[in-house]
């Protein structure tokens, strides 16, 4: 799917976190979490994962992460692609 | 629930848990939200362009989750307005509450601290870091509006004295020349130097964030704190990524905020490690060459002497038909 427009989900409660998508000519990654030293690779292998399963190969996809379960990951990530990419 | 705080029964509430909890009611802002429970406000928060402020919960309600609520609902509708970036002043003693939230501290002053949600600094940061090179490198800070004879002699001072010279032109759009212009201007007057390396300053030096009251001639006391945050992050973030060691800037003899600047400089850069050039104004006609001088001469429509007092670049943009547009509002011209 193709990013087309701004979209956000999610919270900055903890266990949470926010997903923000943009338009762009690239894909750009950028992650951010209270526990990035711990599981920054296996948040970004999880996002990855939900970018590729959606078919996203373009956008500015920025988190900011408190700590969230790969489910919530995978729920918000995906709140927000449907956002990004509806009519 | 999160909601918007609107009506004048809200907002009675809001000034009321604001003071409660020694904040003040500031207008303007451009989105106002709160949490209620059983009709009672427990938690606000508002935001002003870029900034977020009035963020309180009520001290019966604190510890718990209603700040992330807050700050959630404002970003996430800042976010949809267009805003890219947030930032929250607070004191020094409450910013982890904000460090939990995924908030950055960018610099601490006294009893202020400033941090950014998100990671804008080291995006901004990024985007020059190709440019830089490494060895004794210097900085100058300006608006430009317009470029002036005064900033290229200031230039060329400076370029001659370190190897690279970084001259951030003000990104903050609250001049008579739109941003776009003046650092045009400001590419055209100083291409013939090599070592000049023309940047934006972007939110994170002599902004509405950093330095609101910059834009304020003779502003209020509270531009000293300001002045102190925004100098401490130059110092400490800004500089030490561009290699600069050394900050210049002109002598100012006409505008008292910009010598209070000047002064608080002095003060607060040689013990962060920045050493600080002030260079003596160029002066035309026996008085300073200055921006403001230009800009009068423009609005009164003295065109004549302009020449002596800015680049044939300058003038060129000046008095093209873009150029003009800028300055003459009436279109007489």
């Amino acid at each position: 799917m193709k990013i087309v427009k701004k979209a956000q989900a999610g919270t900055m409660q903890s266990s949470d976190l926010m997903v923000f998508l943009e338009p762009a000519e690239t894909l750009n990654v950028t992650i951010e979490s209270t526990v990035l030293k711990q599981f920054g690779a296996l948040i970004r292998a999880k996002v990855d994962e939900v970018l590729a399963k959606h078919g996203v190969e373009a956008g500015e996809v920025r988190i900011t992460d408190r700590g969230a379960l790969d489910y919530a990951i995978e729920a918000r990530l995906e709140t927000a692609i449907m956002r990004a990419t509806e009519g | 629930m999160v909601t918007s705080l609107l009506s004048s029964d809200d907002l009675t509430q809001a000034r009321a848990l604001l003071e409660a909890t020694g904040l003040q009611f500031e207008t303007p802002y451009d989105d106002m939200v709160g949490i209620f429970e059983a009709g009672r406000l427990v938690a606000v928060g508002a935001r002003q362009g870029r900034t977020l402020k009035m963020l309180a919960v009520a001290p019966s309600h604190q510890g718990g989750t209603l700040l992330d609520e807050v700050v959630t609902e404002l970003v996430g509708r800042g976010y949809q307005e267009g805003v890219d970036s947030f930032f929250v002043f607070t004191s020094p003693a409450l910013a982890p509450n904000f460090e939990t939230l995924n908030f950055h501290l960018l610099a601490a002053s006294g009893k202020t601290a400033l941090l950014e949600y998100g990671d804008g600094l080291k995006r901004y940061l990024a985007r020059f870091t190709r440019l830089v090179h490494p060895g004794n490198n210097g900085a100058i800070v300006a608006n430009c509006n317009p470029f002036t004879l005064g900033h290229r002699y200031l230039v060329e001072q400076a370029a001659a004295a370190v190897d690279q010279l970084f001259l951030f032109v003000v990104r903050e759009e609250r001049s008579l020349f739109p941003f776009g212009a003046r650092m045009r201007m400001v590419q055209d007057g100083t291409a013939d130097l090599a070592n000049v390396t023309v940047v934006d300053t972007s939110w994170y030096a002599i902004s509405s964030i950093t330095f609101p009251t910059y834009f304020l001639k003779d502003g209020d006391p509270g531009g000293a704190i300001q002045m102190e945050l925004d100098l401490t992050l130059f110092a400490q973030r800004i500089a030490p990524h561009f290699q600069v060691k050394t900050r210049f800037v002109g002598s100012e003899p006409l505008c008292g905020t910009t010598a209070a600047y000047n002064e608080a400089m002095h003060r607060i850069l040689p013990p962060l490690g920045i050493e600080v050039r002030e260079i003596e104004r160029k002066n035309a006609d026996q008085h300073p060459i200055s921006a403001s001088r230009v800009r009068d001469m423009l609005l009164r429509g003295e065109l004549e002497g302009i020449a002596e007092l800015v680049p044939v670049s300058t003038l060129d943009f000046l008095l093209s038909s873009e150029g003009i547009k800028i300055w003459d509002k009436g279109g007489a011209r």
